[in-house]
Order: C-alpha cells, then sequence, then structure tokens
C-alpha cells in the first residue's frame, strides 16, 4: 500500500504538468491576495467600496490569503481528474492495475497522494498569497494576522485543495474520457455550480436547504471570506469541510465501485 | 538474468467472455506449460488480447476462470514476480520517460530502482530510456514493454504480439531471447501473434484459436507433421520400389513426384544413385504452415465481411 501511494506521487512527479501547476497556483495566491489587499480595504477610494463584499477584519485577511483558492481548487480539481484520466487515456492503468491488482488499494492510493498534493500546493499557494496580502495589508494599515482564525483558515485551504483534487478523482473516473472530464468537470464546477446556487438562493428552501451545500458555498464558507450580503445563510466553518468532505467521498466513493467492476481493455 | 526460477503453469478453464450478445471468447479450455513457448495463435480478433486480459485478471470472465500457479492472478501475494506481461506497445504516458514508467511499476511492487537499469540494459534501451516516450518508436515501446514485464523476475511471460512493429533483427534478438527464458531458466512463455510462420521456430507448443474457440492444441511438431522429401526422377514407379525395398513409405506426390516419408533427403538420393536413376529435384517439405493455419481458421474471420474481408486482403 505505501507502495501504491509513493507510485502515484511519482506518477504526478515524472511529467511536466506538476511545476507548471505549482507556478499557476503560486501566481494566483500572489495575485488575488495583491487585488483583495487593495480592493477590501478601500484602496481604489470609498466610492469604490459600495456593493463590495464586507465583512471583520479577520474575513478580510481569510478573504486576502484564500483569494487564489476561486483558481486553487479549480487546478486542484484538474489534477485529480488528471490523475485517473491520463491512466485511461495512454493505457497506463493496464500496467498500474498488473502491480497491483487490488483495484480499490489503487485508488485509496490515488486519494491519500492526492489529499498530500492538494495540501503540498496549499502551501506553495500559501506561500504566494501570505507574502503579498501580508506586505498589503500593514502597508494598508490594517493588521494581517487580527486573530487565530486566521491561522484556521489557512490550514482548512490546504484540505480545501485537497478535497477538490478528490472531486476531481471521482469526475474523472466517471467520465473515463480525459478531454469531456476536464471540460465537463471545470465547466461544472466554473459555471453551472455557482449559478446553480445562485438559482437556488432564489426561492427559500433553496436558500436555507439546497444553497449552503453546495460545493462552492461550502469552500467559501469553510474559508469564512467576506460575504457579498452578511445576512446570507452560511454554514459554520466545520459543518463546511465536513460538507465539502461528503462531497468528496460521494464522487471518489463512486468512481471506486466503478473501477472495481469496470474491464480494462 | 540472475535468477533460477522455474517456471509455472498457466490453466485457461472453460473461460467466456460475451460483450453484450457478442461471444468474444467462448468455452477455451487450455494448458500452459512450464520451461516452453507457447504460441498463442487466431486471425484479427479471434480473442487472444481478451483471453491474456481475462487470465490477467482486467477483464472479468463471463464464465470460467484462468488459473496460474494455482491461484488466480488478483490472488497472487506479489504478481510480478509471478507474471510478467506485455500487453499492448502504447502502454505509456508521452511525457514520462521510460525509465521513470518502469519506475512507478518497481515502486507499486516493491522492486529496487536498481533492477529498471539492469532490465533497461539487458533490451538494449538503457539510452533512450532517459527520454520522453512519446518520441518513442514501436521497436523501443516493444523493448520498454518486455522490460516492464521482466521487472519482477516473474515465473510466466505474458506477450501480447510483440514481434509488431520489430525489424528482422530485433526479431531475431526477441526469438533468441524468449529461447533462453525458457530453457534456460526454465520460465513459462506465452506468445500472441496472428501468423504461425512467425512463431514457428521459437513455439514450442502452440494453441490456435479462431472465433474464440480452441480449434487446435498440441506441440508444434506434431501441427508441423511428418517431415518428408519430394524427388522427382525418370522412371517413378522403379524408384519407388528401390524406396519400398528400404522400407521407406512412399506417396505419388503430384506431377511424376513422390514424397518419401523421411527426414533424410541423402538417403533417397543414395538409393536413386544405387538404383541407377537420375535424380531431378530433391526437396525437404514440411506442412505448409501459412495454409494449415488459414485453414483450420478459414472463413472464421468475423470481424471481416466475405466482400469487405477480400478487399481487405488484397490490400493487405
Ligand atoms: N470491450 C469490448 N467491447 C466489445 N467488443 C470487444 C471488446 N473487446 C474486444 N471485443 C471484440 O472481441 C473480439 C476479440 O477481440 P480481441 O482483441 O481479443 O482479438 P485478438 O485475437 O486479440 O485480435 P488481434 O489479432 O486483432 O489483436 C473482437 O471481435 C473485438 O471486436
Ligand atoms: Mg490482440
Amino acid at each position: 500500500m505505501t507502495g501504491a501511494i509513493r507510485a502515484e506521487l511519482l506518477k504526478f512527479f515524472t511529467t511536466r504538468l506538476w511545476w507548471g501547476m505549482a507556478i499557476g497556483i503560486f501566481l494566483a495566491g500572489a495575485a488575488f491576495a495583491l487585488l483583495f489587499g487593495l480592493l477590501f480595504t478601500g484602496a481604489f477610494g470609498e466610492e469604490s467600496m459600495q456593493g463590495m463584499p464586507t465583512g471583520d477584519a479577520t474575513q478580510v485577511a481569510n478573504s486576502v490569503y484564500t483569494g487564489g483558492l476561486s483558481i486553487g481548487y479549480l487546478l486542484m480539481l484538474t489534477i485529480g481528474v488528471i490523475q485517473i484520466g491520463s491512466e485511461y487515456r495512454h493505457h497506463t492503468i493496464t500496467s498500474t492495475f498488473l502491480a497491483q491488482p487490488h483495484r480499490l488499494r489503487v485508488i485509496a492510493a490515488k486519494v491519500v497522494a492526492l489529499l498530500a498534493i492538494g495540501a503540498g500546493y496549499g502551501l506553495v499557494s500559501l506561500a504566494g498569497s501570505v507574502l503579498v496580502g501580508a506586505l498589503v495589508l500593514t502597508a494598508r494599515g490594517e493588521e494581517a494576522f487580527p486573530s487565530g482564525d486566521v491561522a484556521r483558515t489557512l490550514a482548512l485551504s490546504l484540505l480545501v485543495l485537497g478535497l477538490w483534487a478528490l472531486i476531481g478523482l471521482g469526475v474523472g473516473i466517471l467520465i473515463p474520457n480525459q478531454v469531456a472530464a476536464l471540460l465537463i468537470g471545470v465547466g461544472v464546477a466554473w459555471i453551472v455550480e455557482p449559478l446553480l446556487g445562485l438559482a437556488l438562493r432564489a426561492f427559500e428552501f433553496g436558500r436555507e436547504n439546497l444553497a449552503p451545500y453546495m460545493p462552492s458555498e461550502a469552500t467559501n464558507a469553510i474559508i469564512d471570506a467576506v460575504q457579498q450580503s452578511p445576512d446570507q445563510q452560511r454554514l459554520e466553518w466545520w459543518a463546511a469541510a465536513l460538507t465539502l468532505t461528503a462531497w468528496a467521498a460521494v464522487l471518489a466513493g463512486a468512481g471506486s465501485v466503478l473501477t472495481a467492476r469496470r474491464d480494462v481493455s | 538474468m540472475d535468477s533460477r526460477s522455474t517456471g509455472a503453469r498457466v490453466e485457461v478453464r472453460g473461460l467466456t467472455k460475451r460483450f453484450g450478445g457478442f461471444t468474444a471468447v467462448d468455452d477455451l479450455t487450455f494448458t500452459v506449460e512450464p520451461g516452453r513457448i507457447t504460441g498463442f495463435l487466431g486471425p484479427n480478433g479471434a480473442g487472444k488480447t481478451t483471453t491474456l486480459r481475462m487470465a490477467l485478471g482486467l477483464v472479468r470472465p463471463t464464465s470460467g476462470d484462468v488459473l496460474i500457479d494455482g491461484q488466480a492472478y488478483a490472488d497472487l501475494v506479489s504478481p510480478l514476480s509471478v507474471v510478467g506481461a506485455a500487453l499492448e506497445a502504447t502502454n505509456f504516458h508521452p511525457g514520462r520517460s521510460g525509465r521513470d514508467h518502469l519506475r512507478v511499476l518497481a515502486t507499486t511492487a516493491g522492486i529496487p530502482t536498481s533492477r529498471v537499469d539492469e532490465m533497461l540494459e539487458l533490451t538494449g534501451i538503457p539510452a533512450f530510456a532517459r527520454r520522453r516516450a512519446g518520441a518513442y518508436s514501436m521497436g523501443m515501446r516493444q523493448r520498454l514493454a518486455l522490460a516492464a514485464a521482466l521487472l519482477g523476475d516473474p515465473r510466466v511471460l505474458v506477450l501480447d504480439e510483440p514481434a509488431n512493429g520489430l525489424d528482422p533483427e530485433g526479431i531475431r534478438w526477441l526469438r533468441g531471447f524468449l529461447r533462453m527464458l525458457s530453457r534456460e531458466h526454465g520460465k513459462t512463455v506465452l506468445v500472441s501473434s496472428h501468423l504461425l510462420q512467425e512463431v514457428s521456430q521459437t513455439a514450442d507448443d502452440v494453441v490456435i484459436l479462431a472465433n474464440g474457440r480452441l480449434v487446435r492444441e498440441g506441440t508444434m511438431a506434431d501441427l508441423q507433421g511428418e517431415p518428408s522429401v519430394l524427388v522427382r526422377t525418370s522412371d517413378a514407379s522403379a524408384l519407388a520400389e528401390a524406396l519400398n525395398a528400404r522400407e521407406l513409405a512412399v506417396e505419388p506426390g503430384g506431377d511424376g513426384g513422390l514424397v518419401v516419408r523421411t527426414a533424410d533427403p541423402r538417403v533417397v538420393g543414395d538409393v536413386a544413385l544405387a538404383a541407377g536413376l537420375p535424380v531431378w529435384e530433391l526437396t525437404p517439405q514440411r506442412a505448409d504452415l501459412e495454409q494449415l493455419f488459414f485453414s483450420l481458421t478459414e472463413g472464421t474471420n468475423r470481424n471481416l465481411g466475405p466482400v469487405a474481408g477480400a478487399t481487405r486482403e488484397g490490400a493487405a
């Protein structure tokens, strides 16, 4: 089993994908920290604050440090899809299953590896965002670390990225055509799902019982960022973390069941 | 190769695979013996690859099973050290080097990296293997696949059309290599091919498949039949008499020739000389393998309709 996990990490680090992603995630973290750092501290003038999402100092700091996650979790979704999709695409799944015929162990190894990769990229993202964000906040006369809750958010952002990679893994198994899986996965996560969340907010039942449990809403709740409308229904950070974990478990779990039964030819 | 491991028996028992209503493999039963090379033959679409994939636990049989050393593949404790398989020539990520591909497999199975480099030496691609696999030629891929199959020093080798894409020198190298593995190391070698001649020089046994069914199983020698010698002379009946006197069986060979049941043309020449008859032709013969294979599997290629089959063969 540890062999299978190390093999999954080796698979990831022996193609060029990993450093491209690392650069992307670092830059996204830094760029969003700069943008949000200026935006939420009113650097563009008081009138520009109108209609802006608002929150207390902790929420502002959270938003600045985790702004890059909106790009980061899409990249992790992509990584999750590719970790299995490229095996189908290039037929390496055959040699993978020959070396480890217990398919559930292979999927379990991918799950562990992706959580580790997610945490690793989380650190890369934070390296960019905390560096830039703390500078901007300090320069704007705000407190860079207003409370201990910020540390919790930073730690949870590592988990968020890992969980989105698992969602990607599930999508990659459910849709064995890698290109289709990438297009559908990113399309749904980036556009369809947030729109659906908005639509659900249009009526009371959806607003209170459905929308907060959508993956992107849960993601925002975990990191406890600023809000468009502060009265908006939102899960506690731990409930949101459980919700996103449930999404990851359902998708990766469905994928595991399929993987165990599917013919490899 | 370092080890003295001996092969293991592979038993295919009542194996059937249906894809929807289509029966790709139909109640197949045969045994592959250790220390021998078995040719697994059949025309395109006969069901060879499907059978091998079922043997390796990749495709789930509709019924029947395959035992390797008495166990299903999935139950083998250390599968790569029991069976090494090379199924398709394209099993590599184009962006990963061949060596890294082997390292991934070795890591999964707990095989040291030093073994990876040994296998790359053995298959003659140590330098190439550090480049990205996307640039490999077909022959390189075959060698890399073979190196992957040998990683765990397996007792059984399963190779699906390993000669595809190899140049004549590569094919000769492969033959020698497989012979060495089976003769000197006692390994079980199962090689698929759609050409009987291709394996005729290497295989000890053959299993021939057509339409997913077994049509022939036996030794290569049995399949090739008794050797004989075709001889032509001025007076066939006089020569036949002389040969009969030496207790050699003779049949008319068409066009005034005689077919003598012997492996040794010199005997026939000596008899003719002693009888004072001229020898116009003296040819050792074996069964025409191409013809034999065709007659065994004839008209059974279900992937090609009769008309389409004719045109495709013409084009090939
Ligand atoms: N996943 C699948 N779904 C449907 N039909 C399949 C599937 N896999 C194989 N077949 C069919 O089963 C038959 C046997 O295929 P198989 O690949 O085993 O033949 P083969 O003997 O290896 O042929 P070749 O010499 O061309 O490699 C073919 O008619 C093929 O079309
Ligand atoms: Mg085949």
